[in-house]
């Protein structure tokens, strides 16, 4: 009886709990064929790609290709810059199943075809050109960007399927940009129910295979990755599979770590913390590189993510949960006054979407959206409104008012798991299957638009919004420049000559110039002089501070001898 | 009369005590759960109705509990299913974390003692151990096994070196060179420019009051970044701090101008707007 009773109990719980996968789980058909292939084959010795190729750490100059065989044997990557001529190639001679190779001095912003092989021949080729990498653009180019931002996605069963589909077919009749994404940023929790490696084949590289062979892919840790993933010892499955940036070679800050890390993209910074498993305390090994990591970047655009989400009442409550708190609490007040413009969290299965926030870190019930003085909690005048165009208008920043960000909690690219929804910080709140596409681009007037969308897996776009930065495609250097002959005409005690590698003391009348002390930016003295031109030509470019002493008093200038 | 048979089964399925709780607590974890972890818990726990004595099932619910930060059911399920039965090392290794977590360092001594005779160069095991025997303020030793770890470990944590420098400390608070030679050792193991350890370097060098080395350690750091104008006013606040007002003076000059090379939008974040008014109150320092 018991036995009977339990089974109805688990079969009651089961509808309960999956009753949004209700269509089958079915295996993809490559996979299906990969494993009928290894029942009936003869040749047990036969080379077989079983995952991959996938793309990691992309920079300017150079790509990180990964891929898996069933038997171990060498690495070998052809590319080129046509698909019929792959000239290039990087190898590996040791013979492995879990391969990785680096391509080094590659043109930025530029499309390499590739295949991947052994010494024997090519094991994994694409004869349509879907097997490429495009190299990063240059730090601080404005161009088009546009990224795929997937939560929670790892169910391995339709939910995910159709998210996806629904995504490339967004992807693949936008008129302008078609195809194209540069990457995917996955917000953790990739493989259901503890990621691990079978979990992963199943619900990453599978369901991803078509994307992830030309675009590259960015992760943080989730709950669900982090049960067989161990950041102590950055061991397990998430770790071994993905490769990130420790040492800064993607730009930013170097972490030591991949659990947490950062990199550049065009110009957008992107920080990636690790909510999960390292300390989240202020003054913590993470925060004090965040902190450095934003406070170095001269990006124009600034995007975190990280898996719990600081605000949201879907099926976690950013009101009750540890970790979520301390991210809100610790993270945010810093990263907020450092311009940081997009949030991105998943862990609640639900789209949630908020308004255009600043410096709001307390519980839901006491958030204000009326509130848009300095430091809270909505920003500017469309700051409580719903982000569109075609709404309220679009969320703004300028090189003036550089406040405001747009948290999303964007965790149902897999699967929906209800909750209140009601977090009075959200302008849109949806229990709907989806993902995000980020797209950033010239608003025309000088400025640029960050957009996102959320794309639901009936090929819906049920919400956007756009912030708008104005004035970043201003050519910076002559405005400085501009500037600074301003300052040198205002400051007339140091005036330096690029020309004839000379600065001139010209001190005020009535006083006598005794002495001139020039210090470098480690403020050691470099030149000790009693002459109103000195000679500067021995002096490296930088910033130097000018100390004048006269027979009345002490004055000091800065000059940039550049 | 088929009816009738569903009903009586229905009936007797609410009567059965055990599956009726089961039954509430379905309820109550979708009204109200939040969570995969709830849910996981409660289908192990259906399991253990029906196989009560199945150490294995005990096992996996404790460290379900454990990682719903449930410690104390946690433990219970551990101490249950070694009852049953179980002698695998894992559980050792669990119940030790779990004692580690609840404060209760002996308990876990034994327990990841017992790990440890089973498998000796586990280096999860040995940190483990490092920290357990750190709390019970047995610094020697768990030195030693901490030595183990940086030593073993393939891919060491930034947190990992700064762990064992306070270990260093606690042990002897004034060991500052010793901690400062652990850094080093994390920076040739993880890349030289790893922050986190570069920080605690200038820290550790602060309060050992090696004054040039730390003023050397601020310099790295106004080399290494794009952005100097942090880096100068802290290096001028140190300078004031001991007495080196000249120096902090000329310091802030280069703070200043760095903020002025910053493009506008930067001049204008609350960050710089705050490190403005810093700076002005450390000039104020400075004359007086």
């Amino acid at each position: 009886m018991i036995k009977i009773s339990a089974q109805l109990i688990l079969m009651l719980f089961t509808f309960f709990s999956f009753t949004q996968t209700a269509i089958a789980d079915i295996p993809e058909i490559e996979t299906i064929a990969r494993i009928k292939n290894f029942g009936v084959s003869s040749d047990t010795t036969a080379v077989k790609v079983e995952r991959g190729p996938y793309l990691q750490i992309a920079t300017p100059t150079s790509v990180v290709v990964k891929w898996r065989t069933n038997v171990p044997t060498e690495s070998v990557v052809n590319y080129g810059l046509e698909l019929g001529l792959l000239s290039d190639k990087e190898s590996n001679f040791n013979e492995m199943t879990e391969h990785e190779v680096s391509l080094t001095g590659l043109k930025p912003n530029t499309k390499y075809y590739f295949n991947i092989g052994n010494e024997a021949g090519v094991l994994s080729e694409s004869s349509t050109g879907d097997m490429y990498v495009i190299t990063a653009p240059k730090v601080g180019t404005k161009q088009f960007v546009r990224a795929w931002i997937l939560g929670d996605a790892g169910t391995a069963n339709n939910n995910q399927r159709n998210v996806r589909d629904a995504y490339y077919k967004y992807v693949d009749t936008e008129s302008a940009n078609t195809g194209k994404t540069d990457m995917m940023l996955f917000l953790g929790d990739n493989a259901y129910r503890t990621g691990t490696d079978v979990e992963y084949q199943n619900a990453f590289f599978d369901i991803y295979h078509n994307m992830l062979k030309k675009s590259v892919a960015w992760s943080c840790l989730g709950n669900h990755d982090g049960y067989s993933a161990d950041s102590a010892t950055q061991s397990g499955p998430y770790y071994d599979i993905f490769s990130f940036p420790t040492g800064g070679q993607a730009g930013g800050t170097p972490s030591g770590t991949e659990a947490y890390y950062s990199f550049d993209y065009a110009n957008i910074h992107f920080i990636i913390l690790d909510s999960h498993h390292s300390n989240r305390e202020v003054g913590g090994a993470m925060y004090n590189w965040a902190q450095t990591d934003i406070q170095n970047t001269t990006q124009d655009w600034i995007v975190t993510l990280f898996h719990h989400p600081v605000y949201t009442k879907g099926s976690h409550d950013s009101d009750t949960e540890d970790r979520l708190i301390e991210m809100r609490e610790n993270f945010m007040p810093m990263m907020e006054n450092n311009g940081v413009d997009l949030i991105l969290n998943g862990h609640s299965h639900s789209y949630e979407r908020s308004y255009f926030l600043n410096g709001h870190y307390g519980f839901s019930n006491t958030f204000n959206p009326n509130e848009i003085k300095n430091g809270g909690h909505t920003v500017g005048i469309s700051g409580k409104g719903d982000g569109k165009t075609d709404g309220d208008g679009i969320y703004q920043k300028t090189n003036e008012a550089t406040a405001g960000a747009v948290y999303i909690t964007t965790g149902s690219a897999g699967k929906t798991s209800g909750g209140d929804l009601n977090h009075k910080a959200m302008s849109v709140s949806l229990n709907e299957l989806g993902s995000c596409v980020m797209e950033v681009e010239d608003d025309g007037q000088g400025g640029q638009n960050l957009t996102v969308k959320f794309i639901r897996e009936n090929d819906e776009v049920d919400d956007y919004f756009t912030i708008n930065k104005k004035g970043i495609s201003q050519k910076v250097e002559s405005i400085k420049k501009a500037e600074k002959e301003i300052t040198v005409k205002k400051n007339a005690i140091a005036l330096f000559d690029a020309d004839k590698d000379v600065v001139y003391i010209k001190v005020n009348p009535g006083e006598r110039l005794k002495k001139v002390k020039i210090y470098n930016n480690l403020g050691k003295r470099v030149i000790k002089s009693k002459k109103s031109n000195i000679d500067v030509s021995g002096l490296q470019k930088g910033m130097y501070v000018v100390e004048v002493k006269t027979d009345k008093s002490t004055y000091t200038e800065t000059i940039i001898i550049e | 009369m088929l009816v009738k048979l569903q009903f009586l089964n229905f009936f007797n399925f609410f009567c059965n005590r055990k599956l009726l709780v089961a039954f509430c607590l379905i309820v109550t974890i979708q009204m109200f759960g939040h969570g995969d972890l709830s849910e996981r818990i409660l289908l192990k726990t259906i399991e253990i109705i029906e196989d009560p004595e199945n150490y294995k099932l005990y096992y996996e619910r404790g460290f379900l509990y454990q990682q719903h930060i449930d410690y104390n059911e946690a433990l219970e399920d551990y101490i249950k299913s070694e009852s049953l039965g179980n002698t695998d090392k894992v559980l050792h290794y669990r119940m030790a974390e779990v004692n580690y977590l609840t404060n209760a360092y002996s308990n876990a001594l034994v327990n990841i003692g017992a790990y440890l005779k089973v498998d000796s160069i586990d280096v999860k095991a040995k940190k483990l151990e490092a920290q357990i025997l750190f709390k019970l303020n047995e610094y020697e030793k768990s030195l030693k096994s901490y030595q183990y770890v940086l030593q073993n470990t393939i891919d060491l944590r930034p947190e990992d070196i700064i762990e064992y420098t306070h270990i260093i400390l606690s042990e002897n608070n004034k060991n500052y060179n010793s901690a400062i030679v652990a850094i080093e050792f994390g920076l040739q193991k993880l890349g030289s420019n790893t922050i986190s350890l570069q920080l605690k370097k200038l820290e550790y060098l602060k309060e050992s009051e090696q004054v040039e080395k730390a003023l050397q350690q601020f310099n790295y750091f106004i080399i290494q970044f794009k952005r100097k104008e942090f880096w100068f006013y802290k290096k001028a606040k140190y300078l004031i701090e001991i007495n080196r007002k000249k120096e902090a003076r000329i310091t802030l000059k280069f703070a200043t101008r760095s903020i002025e090379e910053l493009d506008t939008r930067f001049k204008n974040m609350e960050s710089i707007k705050k490190l403005k008014e810093q700076i002005k109150n450390l000039e104020n320092k400075t004359n007086q």
